[in-house]
């Protein structure tokens, strides 16, 4: 059996959502996701989540590990997310390439930076391989990747000496920041869209936050009242600034500038505090959406997106890849369609559904491997 | 009277040494007097396609100021498009090297291919505090038509952003949307290419109009198979690093004052 809808499975499943609706650019629903209202967005949470998986991996059934067996299945997580990252893309490009023969509109091959996939393929290959080329949109699971080939080295730290994660890692995310340290791509010039050496910080969050018997996630439970009242200006100014566009200007902040601004492929500071403000508001939310579950009248409704998004979030992998097919077939279903009231809320549906069938195919699976299994 | 005349003629010395000493001051203060970016032959009948009427006074200041240009590119970036190495930035930072004699150029690739105008405008605002660029070389408006964005919120979208340019002392070249030949029966693909070309004209922006530039250069080479459409766009992407340098180039000569050629009237 799946385990029981829980905050992480759900809030995952809703970031899932999010970020497959936010990457088909012009969709008429992406006006009302959370990048909408936040200065943050579905990728700060999808990494955030991911280090909270990690310590529920890591004190869960890792507990009893040795501590090379938990490295090495760390490790193993990481190769498992390169191995899809190269099948998506290898399927994306494919998609391009027949849009584009079907449709009889080359300007496909050059969508999303595939044209380097086309027109010089020998160096882009070497790139799609060593993730230095990756297709818009195409770029958290390699993100992902780099977090998981860090996250041994940061359980060994957590086995070691616990209270120094969230410094080693502060120090690397302020030295990136301080220095623009990031990864380039290659063979077409540029740097990675998400800084992993950046993100890693979010992703650690997560994980020191995810404990709570001690350390920073022991102190946050402990104070989550006061917490909370200081984060709920913070997010209601933040959606305020987002929705109508009311930010400071760039150009007047002081250096290292990237300490103050609001940039995505660093996950700077003001993103992330705005991002820990809406972790520490809407932590308190899933108690109250599951006791909603239990009203006369839309209890019904809320269950069944509960367990929806608690499924789509316990097979996140899977829906993931699934989702970033999903988001380039819409861009391409879109661009057939001309992009009307009506083709926006079949891709919406259809995409929902799809991903939905996914996480439940993935399910049975499992549960019919495991009285095999058993027998 | 003579001595009238002897005054009359130190003071015109005077005046001539100040002149010739002022012109020797703003002569070494001056850029490298900047030759256009050359185009190769394939590429000079698209040429026509380029608004190079628009001075770049930023880029003109920076030459003067600190011989060193810095470019930030935004929007779609192909990839190598010369047989030797190379992308299109990179195509475009040696050209602008050879035409700028003793200038340091500096490109800045940040475009993220599949982005939108809107998406784009609000990490240039960033890239621009980052990078601190005199330059803005932005490919816009494709993405936006295959996305189907309405048109005025498009082109209010890059006003803002030509204004916000302004504002902060960088100045700005468009490149338009990319060439297909099925691109010529949408009537969306052409009103924004049509919107984007009447914007650039009143804000008096530099804009090379890529589709029309390749539209001349293929109805030249003639309708080919699909298998030599790829040879085709990377000429073409070529040809559009080559407009960009020589548009540059123009831009600087604009705000430098040079005397630029006269339209032949008609009937000579």
């Amino acid at each position: 059996m799946p385990r029981e809808p829980n905050a992480v499975d759900f809030w995952r499943g809703f970031a899932l959502i999010t970020i497959f609706i936010d990457h088909v650019p012009g969709l008429l629903y992406s006006q009302y996701t959370m990048t909408n209202y936040s200065l943050s967005d579905a990728a700060d949470l999808f990494v955030f989540l991911a280090g909270w998986s990690m310590r529920l991996m890591a004190d869960g059934e890792g507990r009893s590990m040795p501590t090379r067996l938990v490295m090495l299945r760390l490790f193993g997580r990481a190769l498992e997310l390169y191995a899809a990252q190269v099948l998506i893309t290898m399927i994306a490009i494919a998609m391009l390439a027949l849009s584009a023969i079907e449709l009889s509109n080359p300007l496909l091959l050059e969508w999303h930076n595939a044209s380097a996939v086309f027109n010089d393929p020998v160096p882009t290959h070497i790139g799609l391989a060593i993730l230095t080329h990756q297709l818009g949109y195409f770029d958290i699971l390699p993100l992902y990747v780099v977090l998981m080939l860090m996250a041994p080295f940061f359980a060994l730290v957590d086995r070691i000496a616990p209270l120094w994660v969230l410094p080693v890692s502060f120090a690397i995310y302020f030295v990136a920041l301080a220095f623009q340290i990031t990864l380039p791509t290659w063979p077409v010039s540029g740097t990675w869209f998400f800084d992993p050496l950046a993100w890693q910080f979010t992703f650690v969050l997560g994980f020191v936050l995810a404990r709570g018997d001690r350390g920073v996630g022991a102190w946050a439970r402990r104070n989550i009242g006061w917490l909370r009242l200081i984060a709920l200006p913070i997010v209601v100014a933040a959606m305020y600034a987002a929705h109508f566009n009311h930010l400071w200007d760039p150009t007047n902040v002081p250096s290292p500038k990237l300490f103050f601004l609001l940039d995505k492929a660093y996950a700077t500071p003001p993103r992330l505090i705005q991002f820990l403000a809406l972790v520490a508001v809407f932590s308190a939310a899933f108690p109250y959406i599951r006791r909603a579950a239990a009203a006369p009248w839309v209890g019904r409704a809320v269950m069944g997106l509960i367990d929806l998004l608690a499924m789509l979030g316990r097979n996140s992998l899977y829906v993931f890849c699934i989702g970033s097919l999903l988001s380039l077939s819409a861009q391409i279903v879109r661009y057939y369609g001309r992009g009307s009231v009506g083709s926006d809320t079949a891709v919406l549906i259809l995409g929902v559904l799809i991903m939905a069938a996914t996480a439940w195919i993935a399910e049975s699976r499992r549960r019919a491997r495991k009285p095999a299994h058993a027998a | 009277m003579d001595r009238r005349i002897a005054t009359t003629r130190t003071k015109a010395c005077a005046r001539g040494l100040a002149l010739a000493l002022a012109l020797a001051a703003s002569a070494q203060q001056a850029p490298a007097q900047p030759v256009p970016a050359p185009l190769t032959k394939a590429c000079q009948p698209g040429n026509a396609s380029i608004s190079e009427d628009n001075p770049l006074p930023n880029v003109a200041a920076a030459l003067a100021q600190r011989k060193t240009l810095r470019i930030l590119a935004m929007g779609a970036a192909p990839g190598r498009i010369s047989r030797h190495g190379g992308g299109y930035t990179e195509v475009i930072e040696a050209m602008l090297q050879g035409a700028l004699k003793g200038v340091n150029v500096v490109l800045i690739n940040r475009g993220i291919s599949g982005e939108l105008a809107a998406s784009a405008a609000v990490r240039m605002k960033i890239e621009v505090a980052l990078d601190d660029p005199d330059l803005v070389l932005w490919q816009v408006g494709t993405n936006d038509a295959l996305a189907f964005v309405p048109v005025d919120s498009f082109i209010a979208t890059v006003k803002d952003q030509i204004d916000w340019l302004r504002a902060h002392n960088v100045d700005v070249a468009l490149v338009g949307l990319q060439f297909a030949p099925e691109m010529l029966r949408d009537a969306h693909y052409k009103e924004l290419r049509e919107a984007l070309r009447k914007l650039a004209a009143q804000e008096k922006v530099i804009i090379i109009r890529f589709f029309e530039a390749m539209q001349i250069i293929n109805q030249a080479a003639g309708k080919e198979p699909v298998s030599e459409q790829f040879e085709r766009d990377e000429a073409g992407y070529n040809c559009l690093a080559q407009y960009v340098a020589h548009a540059i180039t123009l831009g600087t000569f604009a705000k430098a004052g040079l005397p630029r050629r006269e339209p032949t009237p008609p009937g000579k």
